[in-house]
């Protein structure tokens, strides 16, 4: 009985490369984020700001109904850039979006170092491009959801309310403003969680320091504020370089007298060394020393 | 009856040493714990900076005791002991489950209350080592031209056991979570940044529903002005009452992790 | 004979799913081999065994003792888990002698213990790297020198031979077999019947949670042998091939692919088949590329046995 040699033989097929080879990373990452049980229940929550600001868009036409408000709520009812980049920029907003962003992103990198699954990814028509790209996509999908949708709707939703386009006259510019900055903080947002993602297969710990890092550079400023008594002190926050640059976005006022250019680059510095360690922790083949 | 109990007392601390000095050991090794020695480290960078801008700039006028004490509670009271106790004291539970390796401790001839303590006390141990080192190179750096002062000695001695009852009360709290809860590190951050700082604005009785509460009673009213506002409404408890209260929430919780993991059934999933 | 583990209408369900269903079983001294298909109920009855987990009814003793937090009697047994989970970055020395620690033994007789357990295994050249780095069948060997490392005289072992290499598995299984001449208890779970089929006679079947069948292997194997087998062959000439074996009576039925290129055998005789292959092959000129038995696995006697 001969038994018949079998070897490898080239395949002459032409690539067929699917058009966003990422989507299906990033349809599995929101499918299971949303399988979190406690992400259904903050996940709701998240939206209460906007919900909460779109009631402000309402009460700000039919101020005549609500008689009883007075002095600071009324001037915080004068819908204009300002408003927007209150709802953008506010402390608050930005730590919801950290907690968001602890939900659906602690785990996506970190998961696949613990379960050795890279090489699983890169042993399919998949660039190191592609697979970053469909993991920020799950974080791009659910800060949008809480920034450049709301900021959209708010924006269409005073133009229906007033009847009129005299504010969009008056502010042509204002949904470049929301998309722009909405881009600059779920990209920001995006660099700075998979980078931290990347750093350990341990997904409590990748979730403090998502947590940890952001809070400590404010620890640090408020400290160092008192200290050097310089407003280049905020550069070392995180949340301030946000809202530096948000209040630049929207044409107002900074909270920091230091030019928006330095918030922006430390920012973009962050995105550029975040993207470098990723580039050289996400690799298809693990050498154990 | 009595030999028996002795007996039993004493192969049950043997076990806890036996898992205390594993988990030590594993633990200063591991990597999770050389990033937060980078994190307890940060307060030295920061005393440094201010200590180098104070003798550059010529504005010495700030005792380096008074940043000293800040650093203690805006740095650490308020941030990093709540971190470091939130991690490791979850991790006594939750690494075993997520990591798999119950099953190895789990069929040794040990209770299962003394891994529950023998690895609390470790993670304690080395959360209150990475937390000292800090302590002491700020306190050091800081004070530099004050060395000879005794009485500040005092103020360290006091900061760092303040500190370490507030290590050993939040980690027994979160080793508790831990055993507890599957997703444990979200809620203790909530409970962390959310409740022990909001319930500290709240008058009256409110604020004793706190751990934060009894660990700044043992500290000096701080003075008005910078900071005062991170002590805000602090009607403090007296020292005596502070500290059994600290002790009292430690065994309490504690106890209820050791009999949550000997009673829970954890299966390990894919 | 006193059975040394002894469970009572045992049940465990995990929310809906079944893992096991009324086990009522007494076990001897011995090596008893659990055998099933994947997803069969094994590692659920060992983990009740171990009492890692809680069943929803029935009950398991030990030596007369309940299992569930009865630590003590962890000093007599040891389990190796199917699971390939470890304290990654420990070496290999540092995990034995850890978990030997907790059996309250001296440093020194803790020493010993491990270095007995890792020459055993084969893994004291490799003791001082860590787990993270060790081969699959590395791995495999070091959970088992876990459980044998405090010489337990009850061992229970979930699937100890998968990763392993031939040789490795060849040696483990010899090991597992010496243990048995010094009066200990061995129960050993598998889903490749010729593995526990090499290791001992006693066997219990468990299918779909609940226990198929218990005795002897012999049993087992000649349901085996005995009950239709398909063996499919790629050959050169399917329709020669059969001329041939069709006039054997304990080929039952044959079919063709349309190619002619292969065929499927029924036969209730597969080893009498097997041996007049080649010579049918030899003296035809046929060439074999590919002989496969689809149904040749326990799958296919548990669906023989429940008649599906």
């Amino acid at each position: 009985m001969t038994i018949k040699e079998k070897g490898y033989s080239h395949w002459d097929g032409e690539f067929l490369a699917r058009k966003f080879p990422w989507w299906p990373i990033t349809r599995y990452g929101i499918k299971l984020t949303f399988q979190r049980k406690f992400f259904k229940f903050i996940f709701p929550m998240s939206l209460l700001p906007a919900i909460f600001y779109l009631a402000g868009i309402y009460v700000s036409e039919r101020l005549e109904d609500f008689p009883f408000l007075r002095g600071e709520t009324i001037q915080f009812l004068q819908i204009g850039p300002n408003y927007f980049k209150t709802y953008f920029t506010q402390g608050f907003m930005l730590f919801i979006m950290l907690m968001i962003v602890i939900f659906c992103g602690a785990s996506l990198i970190s998961d696949d170092l613990k379960h050795n699954s890279l090489q699983l990814y890169f042993s399919r028509p998949l660039k190191k491009k592609d697979y970053f790209l469909g993991k920020s996509a799950v974080i791009v999908f659910f800060l949008f959801i809480i920034t450049l949708i709301p900021g959209l709707v708010f924006f269409i939703m005073k133009l229906i309310f007033s009847g009129s386009l005299k504010f969009f006259l008056s502010y042509p510019w204002l949904p470049l403003s929301i998309i722009g900055y909405s881009f600059i903080v779920t990209g920001f947002f995006s660099f700075y969680t998979l980078f931290l993602s990347s750093l350990s297969k341990n997904r409590r710990l990748v979730a403090i320091l998502i947590f940890g890092v952001y809070f400590l550079s404010d620890i640090v400023y408020l400290i160092f504020r008192r200290e050097f008594r310089s407003h280049y002190v905020s550069l070392v926050s995180l949340r301030s370089n946000l809202q530096q640059v948000g209040a630049h976005i929207f044409g107002q006022k900074a909270p920091y007298d230091v030019s928006w250019i330095f918030s922006f680059l430390v920012l973009l510095g962050i995105c550029v060394v975040a993207g470098f360690v990723l580039k050289s922790k996400v690799k298809g083949v693990e050498i154990v020393k | 009856m009595n030999q028996e109990n002795t007996r039993r007392f004493s192969f049950f601390l043997n076990s806890v040493k036996n898992v205390y000095s594993i988990f030590l050991s594993m633990g200063r090794k591991a990597k999770k714990t050389k990033v937060f020695f980078l994190f307890s480290f940060l307060p030295v960078v920061i005393a440094f900076i201010i200590k180098f801008n104070q003798i550059f700039s010529g504005r010495g006028k700030i005792q380096g005791i008074y940043i000293f004490s800040n650093l203690i509670v805006v740095f650490y009271l308020q941030f990093l002991i709540l971190i470091l106790a939130l991690f490791f004291g979850t991790s006594v539970a939750s690494e075993e489950t997520e990591g798999q390796t119950l099953t190895y401790l789990t069929t040794r001839p040990i209770p299962k209350s003394a891994i529950v303590l023998g690895k609390y006390s470790a993670y304690t141990t080395l959360v209150i080592l990475m937390m000292s080192v800090g302590v002491l190179l700020s306190f050091f750096i800081l004070n530099v031209d004050n060395l000879g002062n005794f009485s500040l000695y005092k103020i360290l001695l006091r900061d760092v056991i303040v500190l370490g009852l507030g290590i050993i009360c939040y980690t027994a709290f979160f080793t508790f979570i831990g055993t507890f809860l599957k997703k444990s590190i979200l809620v203790g951050l909530v409970f962390s940044f959310g409740w022990e700082n909001v319930i500290q604005y709240f008058p009256g009785s409110t604020q004793r529903f706190s751990i934060i509460h009894y660990l700044k009673s043992l500290l000096p009213a701080p003075r008005t002005g910078r900071f005062s506002f991170l002590m805000f409404r602090l009607e403090p408890s007296p020292t005596g009452t502070a500290i059994v209260m600290l002790f009292l929430i430690t065994g309490i919780f504690l106890g209820l992790a050791c009999l949550l993991f000997s009673q829970k059934e954890y299966i390990l999933e894919d | 004979m006193k059975p040394i583990v002894e469970t009572k209408n045992l049940s465990k369900w995990y929310g809906n799913v079944l893992g096991l269903s009324d086990v009522s079983l007494q076990i001897e001294p011995g090596i008893i081999g659990i055998l099933g298909p994947n997803g069969a109920g094994k590692s659920t009855f060992l983990k009740l065994i171990t009492g890692q987990i809680k069943p929803n009814i029935g009950n398991v003793r030990v030596k007369g003792q309940p299992i569930r937090n009865n630590y003590h009697l962890f000093s007599i047994m040891g389990f190796c888990p199917e699971r390939d989970f470890f304290y990654e970055e420990m070496t290999g020395w540092k995990f034995i002698t850890s978990l030997l620690k907790l059996h309250h033994f001296s440093q020194s007789e803790v020493e010993i213990r491990a270095q007995k357990a890792l020459e055993i295994v084969e893994l004291v050249e490799d003791k001082d790297r860590v787990i993270r780095s060790y081969s699959r069948g590395m791995r495999q060997r070091l959970k088992f020198a876990q459980a044998i490392a405090h010489d337990p005289e009850i061992m229970v072992l979930d699937e100890p031979l998968s990763g392993l290499d031939p040789l490795g598995r060849r040696k483990i299984i010899h090991l597992i077999k010496s243990y048995k001449g010094e009066g200990r208890t061995i129960i050993v779970s598998s889903h490749v019947l010729p593995e526990i089929e090499a290791m001992t006679k006693r066997i219990i079947l468990i299918h779909q949670g609940k226990i198929f069948a218990q005795g002897d292997i012999h049993y087992i194997r000649d349901l085996i042998d005995t009950h239709p087998h398909i063996i499919s062959i790629k050959c050169s000439d399917a329709r020669q091939l059969a001329s041939k074996f069709i006039q054997q009576d304990y080929v039952l039925k044959v079919h063709f692919s349309s190619s002619n290129d292969s065929l499927l055998i029924e036969t209730n005789n597969r080893d009498k088949l097997f041996s007049l292959l080649p010579s049918v092959s030899i003296e035809n000129k046929i060439d074999v590329d590919e002989i496969t038995s689809p149904d040749d696995n326990l799958q296919a006697v548990f669906d023989y046995l429940v008649g599906k």
